[in-house]
């Protein structure tokens, strides 16, 4: 069993995948990120529980989540990250245009109409940004979302950015069959 | 009562805690797991280390230590370090007992009088077939070195290590048996173990390969991090084994016996002897 190689680090195969990374690795490849944080296992074995809870399927639903993570990884420039969710926001159901403009090869203002969509895309740049984040986007967010969604978002921002610079600084590749995806949906 | 101290009282953890001092060895053994030699790097554990995971391992319930290597006894600083250890915890050290000049037995005087043994390798009852897996006069400098071991009080066991594709008839058992005996060690300080193919074993194709629950869990600390046993972090062609990595974190010891204890837990006890590997 291999996973993908050509990363910034070694990552590490099924053979050598410590004691508490091989449930990860059970069903085969378990991807970059979890072959390269397998080499510290008690890290991978608290990461991978906080990012599935963070990233997976909760209370806001998967469309306002994807939205949140592709315009956090891009505005990021994390092109691991960025190639993923293009596909996993696909499969949410995004249309092409509306990857594209997350992705910021569009402008956001054409494609995303809906009142709440655009304060969660603000409170993204807000967050994803440098310095003090401003008491006007966050009220802006808090008036059209309850307060634990306010949080969850906040939290789900700051997830992705860390994944983003982890994927970004590592350099890990884009799964072979992620890269077959974006083809399929001419966003390579 | 720690949850340690508890799974080791209910046998579903063993109570020794094993540390690797360093991996480098004034031999270069044809079975080595770890693919020690003069040439090897070091990766010692310090003294002060050393020290302080005896300390953390009583206070979290373990019950004995081991020091393995490489060959301990290339570390000048050892026998001090031993008999602190064993002030600590009983404590037992693997050595290839070529490195036992008088002035060092001397020095390792003060572990007669405490919960200490030295355990040596000795393979067979022939100089030939044991110098053939270890080295040229192996035989003669241990056979030499374990009488005055245990001249000076010491406890000394002897681990033989034998290949399972060409195993010691009765007649050669019976020999090495009586060696020992004539050499001051009591059968109940004699184990035989078969090689594992893991590191240099593996890449000389010698040996049983072992499955999981062949290896005892037993808590081995490294300069790489903790392992499931002291057969666990090998070395081959140069890349230390992971795959019995528990975790990279060894201070606090409460991290990788946490880690440990998890693993183990569920496994039900005595499972992990089936090979007899000790």
């Amino acid at each position: 069993m291999t996973v993908a190689s050509a990363a910034g680090v070694p990552l590490v195969d099924g053979d050598q995948a410590p004691l508490l990374a091989r449930p990860y690795y059970a069903s085969g490849d378990p991807g970059p990120i979890v072959a390269a944080l397998a080499h510290v296992p008690e890290i991978l074995d608290a990461a991978m529980p906080f990012i599935s809870v963070i990233l997976g399927p909760s209370s806001i639903v998967v469309r306002r989540k994807e939205l949140v993570i592709l315009r956090t990884s891009a505005r990021l420039g994390c092109r691991f990250c960025v190639n993923a969710h293009t596909v996993v926001a696909a499969d949410a159901g995004l249309s092409r245009e509306e990857l594209r403009a997350l992705r910021g090869e569009a402008p956001l203002e054409d494609v995303f109409v809906d009142t709440t969509e655009r304060a969660i895309l603000r409170w993204v740049d807000a967050v994803a940004g440098a310095g003090p984040v401003a008491s006007t986007e966050r009220d802006a967010l808090g008036s059209h979302l309850p307060t634990h969604e306010v949080v969850e978002l906040t939290m789900l921002i700051g997830a992705t950015m860390m994944l983003n610079r982890f994927c970004t600084a590592l350099e890990l590749p884009t799964a072979s069959a992620t890269a077959g995806r974006l083809d399929e949906l001419d966003l390579r | 009562m720690s949850a340690v101290a508890e799974a080791i009282a209910g046998g579903v953890l063993p109570g020794r805690v094993w540390m690797y001092s360093n991996y480098h060895c004034n031999l270069a053994c044809a079975y080595c797991l770890t693919e020690s030699s003069p040439h090897a790097e070091r990766r010692e554990l310090a003294a002060d280390r050393m020290r302080e995971i005896a300390v953390e391992a009583r206070a979290l319930g373990f019950t004995d230590l081991g020091v393995t290597g490489g060959e301990p006894f290339m570390l000048p600083w050892l026998p001090e370090t031993l008999a602190e250890l064993a002030d600590v915890l009983p404590l037992v050290v693997l050595s290839n007992a070529t490195l036992f000049p008088p002035a060092r037995i001397e020095r390792l005087a003060p572990l007669a009088a405490l919960p200490a043994a030295i355990q040596v390798s000795l393979d067979h009852a022939d100089p030939e077939p044991n110098d053939a897996l270890r080295a040229v006069h192996n035989f003669a400098t241990v056979v030499d070195a374990i009488p005055r071991l245990v001249e000076r009080g010491l406890r000394v066991r002897i681990a033989s290590t034998v290949d399972p594709d060409r195993p010691q008839s009765d007649e050669e058992r019976t020999r090495l048996c009586e060696l020992h005996r004539r050499l001051g060690v009591a059968d109940e300080d004699h184990v035989v173990r078969p090689i594992v193919r893991r590191g240099r074993a593996r890449t000389g194709g010698l040996g049983v390969d072992p499955l999981p629950g062949d290896l005892p869990a037993e808590l081995t600390i490294t300069c790489d991090g903790a392992f499931w046993s002291p057969f666990a972090p090998t070395v081959q062609g140069g890349r230390l084994d992971t795959d019995l990595l528990v975790t990279r974190t060894t201070q606090p010891l409460a991290t990788p016996a946490a880690a440990l204890l998890r693993l183990v837990q569920g496994r039900p006890p005595g499972s992990d002897a089936d090979l007899g590997i000790r």
